[in-house]
């Protein structure tokens, strides 16, 4: 009955654009374009050198938790070992160069794929247990590539607790390492980098691979019942969030010029979960916004030596007070006010 | 079309079925299996269909054994089958989970479904927002999907009330022989079967009983013997 | 050494080790047959008790913590069934954990605040701070201490689930909620008292973890992580599984860093994937999550 009432009140709603639905496709586009040229430039001017590595940090937090809510939204499944790829690739990376001498580019490609290889292998363990075992299997993954670091006899590849300085010479993709160490100059990558795989997670989401997860999700067993498999999507979607995760850590390297224990450590994935949480899981722009503001925050309470407490009280909160994040908060409530005006509209 | 042969599944010490042989044949024909409560009717249905696995026996299904196949691959070729318990898409609307299904099957004669089941009203509602009865239609309108060649169904009556169920398996009858396709029905509800089924198959305590024409079936004295056994 | 030697010392450090992780695991499977939830702050329990433990003593003696830290976490365990259990019944599992997690989280940083970051030693009681010659060996008497606690509370826990009443419900809502729930069993005052156990039992494990092991900040993460295994191999829910796996996760970490002391902190995350490998569902009999 009232899904009937908001398409009258939609269709009407559209008559201000003459009835063309793509002068609209048209004026949104524009507008995407016009935000995201104005974000990969304007920070860089605006903004101190501080802020813009902060706000960058964010970035990659918020592709991080972008991995993790496009797995909870679509598979219901949550991740808590997402630092183990975030940190892992970036262990490959420099492994590949300083050990086997492999041109940047190359570490580059054999540090991606080794991951994406990886969470095949782990994923087709993994997704056929239940959700809360699939939970305890992530976090007990992800301690188990914090602890190989630390291994005695990978010392002379890790360095234990050391952690590893990654330098190349030459350039990767037409910029030098200390391109990337400088923060007016990754600012536009991860910025671009933000964009292109929050549409690659919203394109997924909206095509029909997304909506046999969904499906998935909410009756498995009539899925296979209606013929279909349900194995294999779900560790392609496991494959897929852990490619995201895979670019968000190689970015990371790139810029940071380190790796060390602590990326690898649990409190990376429980702060990509918190950032996931605070924008809210539904689409792309919350968990990438939730990470920008979390890094924000978090910088603002690392002033006390506190940052996981930030996590802990924030995972709590989002869960019982605001289970749609910040993000989906705003648009739950634009949505249910505009619900409301245009039903008064009706009524008058 | 469908053999059960010595077909036994243990739950521990109980017996929910035990050596039990059913054959079939008839496309357009449908099939009831009736039995007091305890009877194995369910688990019959689950292990048929590739829920649940049994612990001797094979099911065979157009001439191959099919024990081992998975639920998906048995949909695919054809077997479908729909929940005592409605078991639909409750966030998808009803056209969504229609459409999703009949393209994962090549069906493009979904209009066909829509009709049978009569759900023209509701395409574009939530299917956890309409009445419960139209819920269960929606159910076997996902079996239907892709014209299986045999379609089992979980007391379609549940929840309906005497006349409902008799007319629901009325159509059920008129569908199956216009389709030409085979039924299997488990039913609670004895007298529909007896007006509406070809053939009927009496399970009891795990074990089949007897199988035969509704008027044979009626007169049997072990059929007789069990139900009253039962005190249903 | 001759070899029995060194298989009964193999056998009686797995063993010590197994009696601290069958205390805990078996209150996360306990729980989580009760109400679906797996509680991710077990770990941050079983740390509290471990640094209250260590606290009582300085004042009270080893024995007096022993007793009294469980009886402080018994209460709290209380507070979580009436704050956070009960209120978020109707949400989802997965949720629920996830604020366990974060409570856990939570009192790990309290923790460190309290305690600081350095890790604090404590001494065995001065009755248990000697050894014992065992098989031509000399074995730490407080080891053996913790090992006879481990099959007491071992056999303690069996004999209430088989004869008890109450047991008799936690077996029956573990297996069949549904039914359980027909035959008029009250699961939340189960609960109530599974709930504040489990976290009792962590309180006695933490205050024994102190002597053996250390009391230090990082004790939370890497215990919480070796239950979530154990419970994940003994099937999620089974507590019997649970048992059976605490027994091999402590063998294999202790065989495994006696004979490659290298890789003996991969050991439990092999024995893990091997045992999905071959069952998915754990070993034991565990009930999928409704």
């Amino acid at each position: 009955m009232s899904g009937g009432t908001t398409t009258r009140v939609d269709a009407r709603g559209g008559s201000l654009f003459a009835g063309s639905a793509s002068v609209r496709a048209l004026v949104y586009v524009a507008l995407a374009a016009l935000l995201f040229g104005f974000g990969a430039i304007a920070p860089t001017h605006l903004a101190s050198e501080f802020v813009l590595r902060i706000g960058a940090g964010g970035l990659l937090l918020g592709m991080l938790a972008l991995s993790v809510a496009f797995l909870m939204s679509q598979a219901g499944l949550v991740v808590l070992g997402a630092a183990s790829v975030y940190g892992g690739v970036g262990y490959l990376f420099a492994i590949a160069m300083s050990k086997w001498d492999l041109s940047p580019t190359a570490a580059l490609l054999f540090a991606f794929c080794t991951v994406i290889a990886y969470a095949a292998v782990l994923g087709a363990l993994i997704v056929r247990t239940n959700p809360l075992a699939f939970m305890m299997l992530t976090l007990a993954a992800g301690e188990m590539i914090s602890h190989s670091v630390m291994l005695e006899g990978l010392r002379d590849y890790t360095s234990g607790a050391d952690g590893l300085v990654v330098t190349f010479k030459g350039a990767v993709f037409g910029m030098t390492a200390a391109d990337f160490a400088n923060a007016t100059q990754f600012w536009p990558i991860a910025w671009s980098a933000a964009w292109i795989l929050g549409f690659a997670a919203f394109a997924v989401r909206r095509s029909r691979f997304g909506a046999i997860l969904r499906a998935i999700q909410e009756n498995e067993e009539r899925m296979r019942f209606s013929g279909f498999g349900t194995y294999l999507p779900r560790l392609a979607a496991f494959v897929f969030v852990n490619a995201i995760a895979d670019v968000c850590g190689l970015l990371h390297v790139l810029n940071s010029g380190f790796v060390s224990p602590e990326s690898l450590g649990l409190s990376v994935s429980t702060n990509a979960l918190v950032a996931a949480l605070v924008g809210g899981v539904a689409n792309s722009t919350g968990p990438i916004a939730g990470g920008v503001l979390f890094a924000f925050a978090q910088d603002q309470f690392g002033a006390h030596g506190f940052t996981q407490l930030l996590t802990g009280l924030a995972v709590v909160v989002f869960i019982v007070l605001l289970p749609r994040g910040v993000i989906g908060g705003l648009i739950e409530g634009a949505r249910r006010r505009s619900v409301l005006s245009s039903k008064r509209r009706r009524t008058a | 079309m469908l053999e059960i042969a010595n077909l036994s599944v243990s739950y521990g010490r109980v017996r929910a079925l035990d050596g039990v042989e059913i054959a079939i044949k008839g496309a357009g024909a449908l099939h009831g299996i009736i039995g007091p409560n305890g009877a194995g009717k369910s688990t019959l249905l689950d292990v048929v269909t590739g829920r649940r696995s049994p612990s001797g026996g094979a099911v065979r299904y157009r001439g191959k054994d099919v024990t081992r196949k998975s639920v998906a691959w048995r949909r695919r070729h054809g077997m479908a089958r729909s929940f005592q318990r409605t078991s639909i898409f409750q966030d998808l609307t009803v056209r969504e989970q229609l459409t999703l299904i009949a393209r994962h099957l090549g069906d493009d004669r979904l209009g066909d479904v829509i009709e049978v089941m009569n759900l023209g009203d509701c395409l574009d509602e939530k299917a956890g927002r309409i009445a419960y009865g139209v819920q269960r239609r929606v159910d076997v309108a996902l079996a239907l999907i892709g014209r299986p060649e045999l379609l089992l169904m979980d007391e379609p009556g549940a929840g309906l009330s005497a006349e409902e169920t008799l007319n629901l398996f009325l159509h059920l009858r008129d569908l199956v022989r216009d389709r030409g396709m085979a039924a299997v029905v488990v039913e609670h509800d004895v007298d529909a079967v007896f007006a509406c089924c070809d053939v009927v198959t009496v399970l009891d305590l795990g074990r089949h009983l007897a199988t035969g024409a509704p008027a044979e079936i009626r007169a049997d004295a072990r059929v007789i013997a069990a139900y009253l056994g039962s005190a249903a | 050494m001759r070899a029995h030697g060194v298989i009964a010392l193999l056998i009686a450090n797995s063993l010590a080790l197994a009696s601290l992780l069958i205390m805990l695991s078996s209150g996360l499977a306990l729980i989580y047959g009760l109400r679906d939830v797996i509680n991710f702050g077990h770990g941050a329990l079983y740390m509290l008790g471990a640094y209250l433990g260590y606290s009582i003593a300085l004042i009270g003696g080893f024995w007096t913590a022993l007793v009294v830290s469980p009886l402080l976490l018994a209460l709290l365990g209380i507070a979580l069934e009436y704050l956070v259990l009960r209120p978020l019944r109707g949400r989802s599992h997965i949720e629920v954990a996830l604020v366990t997690l974060g409570l856990g989280i939570i009192l790990g940083q309290a923790l460190i605040f309290v305690y600081g970051g350095e890790a604090r030693g404590v001494d065995a009681p001065p009755a248990l701070a000697g050894s014992v010659r065992m098989f031509g060996l000399s074995y730490p008497l407080y080891r053996i201490f913790l090992i006879a606690m481990g099959l007491g509370s071992c056999t303690a826990l069996a004999l209430w689930l088989r004869f008890s009443t109450s047991g008799l419900y936690v077996r029956a809502v573990s297996q069949d909620p549904s039914v359980a729930r027909m035959m008029g069993v009250n699961a939340d005052r189960l609960s109530l008292l599974v709930t504040s156990l489990s976290a009792a039992f962590a309180g006695v494990a933490g205050v024994l973890a102190g002597p053996y092991l250390s009391v230090d900040p990082g004790m939370d993460v890497t215990m919480i992580v070796n239950c979530l295994i154990i419970v994940v191999i003994g099937g999620t829910g089974s507590i019997a599984g649970a048992i059976i796996a605490a027994l091999l996760f402590g063998f294999v970490q202790v065989a495994g860093s006696v004979f490659l002391p290298d890789l003996a902190a991969l050991a439990p995350y092999v024995l893990l994937f091997v045992v999905l490998l071959i069952a998915p569902r754990g070993i034991g009999r565990g009930r999928a999550p409704a």
